[in-house]
């Protein structure tokens, strides 16, 4: 495999970016976001690890060379033998990633479709937040829940697979989902959704008012393919809609205009009613670097937590 | 006038490629390519503008291709500006034009002649004032109808007065009439129409033939599908009935497809004796058994007759029914033979069937002169010249053209040939080489280019050197040895004495001296001696049109002395044949039965001859009109293209002109500005309306 090349966004001064058409070219996900990640983790001048406790795991017999000052002496006390008492990683919270997977988040225009971006962001969220000692849980839907992996600190993998496995397929509708699981996840948690957001603003905020009602923390990347955003079609021809098959006799030339303004008028007011509800909005481009979002998810969760 | 001409219309077919982009434009105009896009949440319709103006552009598009295409399919057609075929320019001179019309039989299928006529009629009226016209009518030989003229109507009634025969074709002796007629010409321009089905075995392709300098060939081919039932050949044999019958059966081929229950009619002297039914398979042939049938006392004229078809030449095939012919023979064997010595020999020619053979067997104390009497052979079975018989009486047979074969044995000599016979044998007989320590001899040298012997040299048509003789006895002679064994010495020999041809067999045909009786050559051996003994000729039942005969061998079995003949021909014309100032021998010209007389003698019994249609003029196959014109028309080369030696042929015009290099040019540029347009077209349709 050639080695990856890497890209100055020049968004963010002394950050070096990764191509995300690169990153499609590896396949493997835990290996991308290891990479992404790690990599990330080199840049910074300070410790991500911002955990608050320590959980307890299990006892160990001792052996000698052992620090003696971890035997627990109170099962001492009640066994006469010398046990250690060894503990988990430290853990925050649950980090949980909502992906859409409905046919539109298959669309790409070029090398990546947004589905493949939004796996390779989940990847590596989720692997961010296992090496913070964040438990982790997926859940991917369309107009209902397709698969669930409950949050837990040793459930990377089966996020990992089922981030992979994914396909992009059926119509999409926020509101049944994610009722659902505001439903079922009593334990609070920082909630990721990962979607292209086709629905009315109001829809989508009704939808996640569900989980910010239930105290959980909800941050919402709406995932777009630059040719979404900017129009670039040339011939006139007919579009079809992949979710609903309709068809649609286009003159792009004529209609970019409109579009634009239509797309823009949306995004703003996603971003303004989702900041109206404390749900954390941001709009990405599948052009853009993968480490850039993590930039954009840690300085979202540092004021997450400041706010808190 | 200069029409257009093509030297390949056949790339014009590709012409039909300009449906291509009709069919392109029309499913471009149809198809509605959908573009997948996640959402159409923010996209409003916005339909096509179809506009007058832009489906002219579209048309415009559409007439520039179609006009590439046709373009470079004429370019491939090799256009050429044409003279019309005979016009007289002024200025230029006239035109010398030959033309060939085929009048072989296979013209008379269908509408093949009436075509030929009519294309004939229409290289007459195409002839300019200046122009001058020969009609050529060829077959198997070629003869101008008309004097060479300007006159239409003579012309036309020239082809008018023409119709097909029943000879085969060949080309080759009328292209070499017109090309004397040609070169004859002072004319400066030259034109060869040739009309005809082209048959494949009309032309061998190893024919030199060449025409005058810039002579422009025009082929005219009237040839098509042939669908024909044809009667190819007729069998008789001897019947086990007796002499009196004969077995007949018929072979018929077809051409087209598979028919069934084809009924073949046996005609003898105009009635219908025997008829039978096959199934005649696709492109095939069958054979249809007519049974047994009585045969008359002289030969009769008969025939096998099918249904008609478009064809009907070839529905009948006519031969001459007569009893299976016969060669009395006389065998005689010594005294003192066992009787089963001659088993082998008289056994052999009893089996014979063209001819048979009449055989008598007499012991060499029994047989008198009057034994010879009918015998066309005599054969001495190693018994010498009988007493009864006498050197001087079997020496007259000879000399009379009687056959006598020799076969010497242990019971024969020098001594057993008297004083006044010695001139039967060819030399002096030795005494008696034994072989059989040498597990015997066998035949060197085999002359199998004679007569006697000739039936041995195909392939497979066996081996003489495969029987082992034992014994046998050398004939000192170095005079007409047709054979001799291994040590050197004359087996066979063969001399004459008159008319009469006598034969030396220098072993037996007992089967004691050697084993030649029981190898399978001896068969086919001892038949060929016999009937080159005897001067066999076989009489032929039929005939090919196209052969010649001399009509004193039609008599019998022997030749006799020729003379004046008087033929009557199928169409009942009559003819004179020998003699000072009529051909020497008798040229078959029509399918039928022909009647030969001798001169002086119209009362006298006709001796028949049965001709049919040559199987060669019933390959209808043909070859390719261009290959002819290729042999024909001569390379161009600097000497004969110069101006004033006339003008030059299509293909030297063709390559003059070039016109299919401008044509191409003319392509590209369309091409060029169909570019232009498309692109601007496209740029057009992706701006908003």
């Amino acid at each position: 495999m050639a080695p990856p090349t890497e890209t100055n966004a020049g968004q963010l001064p002394g950050a070096r970016f990764i191509d995300p058409n690169i990153l499609g070219r590896i396949g493997n996900l835990e290996l991308v976001a290891r990479w992404v990640v790690e990599g990330f983790i080199s840049g910074l001048h300070r410790s991500p690890h911002l955990g608050f406790s320590t959980d307890f795991a299990e006892y160990r017999p001792y052996v000698p060379g052992d620090d003696i000052r971890h035997i627990d002496w109170r099962v001492y006390a009640r066994t006469e033998r010398y046990y250690l008492k060894e503990f988990e990683a430290d853990t925050n919270t649950n980090f949980i990633v909502l992906m859409d997977t409905s046919a539109s988040m298959g669309y790409k225009h070029e090398r990546l479709s947004k589905l493949e971006y939004a796996k390779y962001l989940a990847a590596c969220l989720t692997y961010f937040s296992h090496r913070q000692r964040d438990r982790v849980g997926f859940v991917s839907f369309n107009d209902d829940i397709q698969d669930l992996v409950p949050p837990s600190a040793r459930h990377l993998q089966q996020v990992l697979h089922a981030i992979d496995r994914a396909k992009p397929e059926g119509k999409g509708a926020l509101a049944r989902p994610l009722s659902r699981i505001a439903e079922h996840q009593r334990r609070k948690g920082m909630y990721l959704l990962l979607s292209d957001l086709y629905e009315p603003v109001d829809a989508v905020v009704s939808a996640l008012g569900a989980l910010r009602d239930a105290g959980h923390d909800v941050m919402v990347m709406q995932i777009l393919d630059s040719a979404e955003r900017t129009f670039p079609f040339e011939d006139a021809t007919t579009f079809r809609d992949v979710e609903t098959g309709l068809r649609v006799p286009v003159i792009p030339g004529k209609l970019r205009k409109e579009y634009l303004a239509a797309m823009a008028a949306h995004t703003e007011a996603m971003g303004r009613r989702l900041g109206e509800h404390r749900v954390d909005y941001a709009l990405v481009d599948t052009s853009q670097p993968l480490d850039q979002m993590l930039f954009e998810y840690l300085v979202r969760r540092e004021r997450m937590r400041t706010v808190r | 006038m200069t029409p257009l001409a093509l030297l390949a219309p056949i790339f014009m077919a590709a012409a039909g490629a300009v449906l291509i982009p009709l069919l392109v434009h029309l499913v471009h105009k149809e198809k509605k390519e959908a573009l997948a896009f996640p959402s159409l949440m923010f996209v409003r319709k916005t339909p096509y503008p179809f506009s007058s103006r832009q489906r002219i552009r579209d048309w415009l598009l559409f007439l520039a291709r179609c006009a590439v295409i046709t373009l470079v399919a004429f370019a491939f057609a090799r256009p050429v500006f044409a003279r019309r075929p005979a016009a007289a320019v002024a200025g230029e001179g006239g035109y010398e034009v030959v033309v060939l019309l085929d009048r072989s039989f296979s013209m008379q299928y269908s509408t093949r002649w009436t075509r030929a006529q009519e294309e004939a009629r229409k290289a007459i009226d195409a002839i300019g004032p200046g122009d001058q016209l020969t009609v050529v009518a060829f077959d198997r030989r070629a003869a101008a109808v008309t004097e060479p003229g300007n006159v239409k109507a003579i012309l036309k009634a020239g082809v008018d007065s023409l119709k097909p025969g029943d000879e085969s074709t060949r080309l080759s002796p009328a292209i070499a009439l017109a090309t004397r007629m040609l070169s004859q010409s002072e004319r400066p321009n030259r034109r060869l129409v040739v009309i005809s089905d082209y048959q494949r075995t009309s032309w061998d392709l190893t024919d030199e033939l060449s025409l005058p300098p810039r002579t422009e060939v025009v082929p005219i081919d009237v040839s098509g599908a042939v669908t024909d039932r044809s009667v190819r050949a007729v069998e008789v044999r001897r019947s086990p009935e007796g002499p009196a019958r004969v077995q007949v059966s018929a072979r018929i081929t077809k051409l087209g497809a598979a028919e069934r229950g084809v009924t073949a009619r046996l005609e003898v002297g105009g009635r219908i004796i025997a008829q039978g039914t096959t199934d005649l398979p696709g492109d095939g042939g069958a054979v249809v058994s007519l049974g047994t049938v009585p045969v008359p006392d002289r030969p009769t004229p008969a025939k096998i007759v099918l249904e008609g078809d478009e064809l009907r030449g070839d529905d009948t095939f006519h031969f001459v029914l007569t009893r299976a012919p016969v060669m009395p023979v006389l065998v005689v064997e010594h005294r003192d033979a066992p009787p089963e010595r001659g088993v082998f020999l008289t056994r052999a020619l009893e089996i014979g069937d063209a001819p048979g053979f009449d055989l008598v067997a007499r012991r060499s104390d029994r047989v008198t002169a009057s034994d010879l009497q009918g015998r066309r052979v005599v054969i001495l079975a190693d018994a010498g010249v009988p007493g009864g018989l006498g050197g001087a009486g079997l020496e007259a047979f000879v000399r009379s053209g009687g056959g006598l074969i020799n076969v010497l044995g242990e019971r024969t000599s020098e001594r057993s040939w008297p004083a006044n016979a010695r001139a039967l044998l060819p030399g002096n007989i030795s005494a008696p080489a034994d072989r059989l320590g040498q597990r015997g001899a066998v035949l060197g040298v085999v002359d199998q280019g004679h007569p006697a012997l000739s039936v041995f040299s195909g392939a497979r048509n066996g081996d003489l050197s495969a029987a082992r003789f034992f014994r046998y006895r050398a004939i000192d002679t170095t005079e007409g040895v047709l054979a001799r064994f291994d040590d050197g010495s004359a087996a066979l020999t063969e001399h004459t004495i008159g008319k009469g041809r006598v034969l030396t067999w220098g072993s037996s045909f007992d089967g004691y001296w050697n084993d030649l009786p029981r190898q399978p050559v001896f068969l086919p051996f001892v038949h060929q001696l016999v009937r080159y003994a005897g001067a066999y000729r076989e009489q032929r039942r039929s005939w090919s049109v196209g052969d010649a005969l001399q009509p004193g061998d039609l008599a019998g079995v022997a030749a006799t002395e020729g003379g004046r003949w008087s033929v009557i021909a199928p169409s009942g014309a009559r003819q004179a044949v020998g003699g000072a100032d009529a051909p020497p021998s008798l040229e078959l010209r029509q399918a039928g039965i022909y009647e030969v007389r001798p001169s002086g003698a119209p009362n006298a019994e006709p001796r028949i001859v049965a001709a049919n249609v040559d199987p060669a003029e019933l390959d209808f196959a043909t070859y390719d009109v261009l290959r002819l014109t290729n042999a024909l028309t001569p390379a161009v080369t600097g000497a004969t293209a110069t101006a004033g030696d006339g003008l030059p042929t299509l293909a030297e015009r063709e390559q003059k002109q070039s016109l299919w290099w401008y044509i191409l040019a003319v392509a590209a540029i369309i091409l060029a500005v169909e570019g232009l347009l498309a692109r601007r077209a496209s740029t057009n349709r992706l701006e908003p309306v």
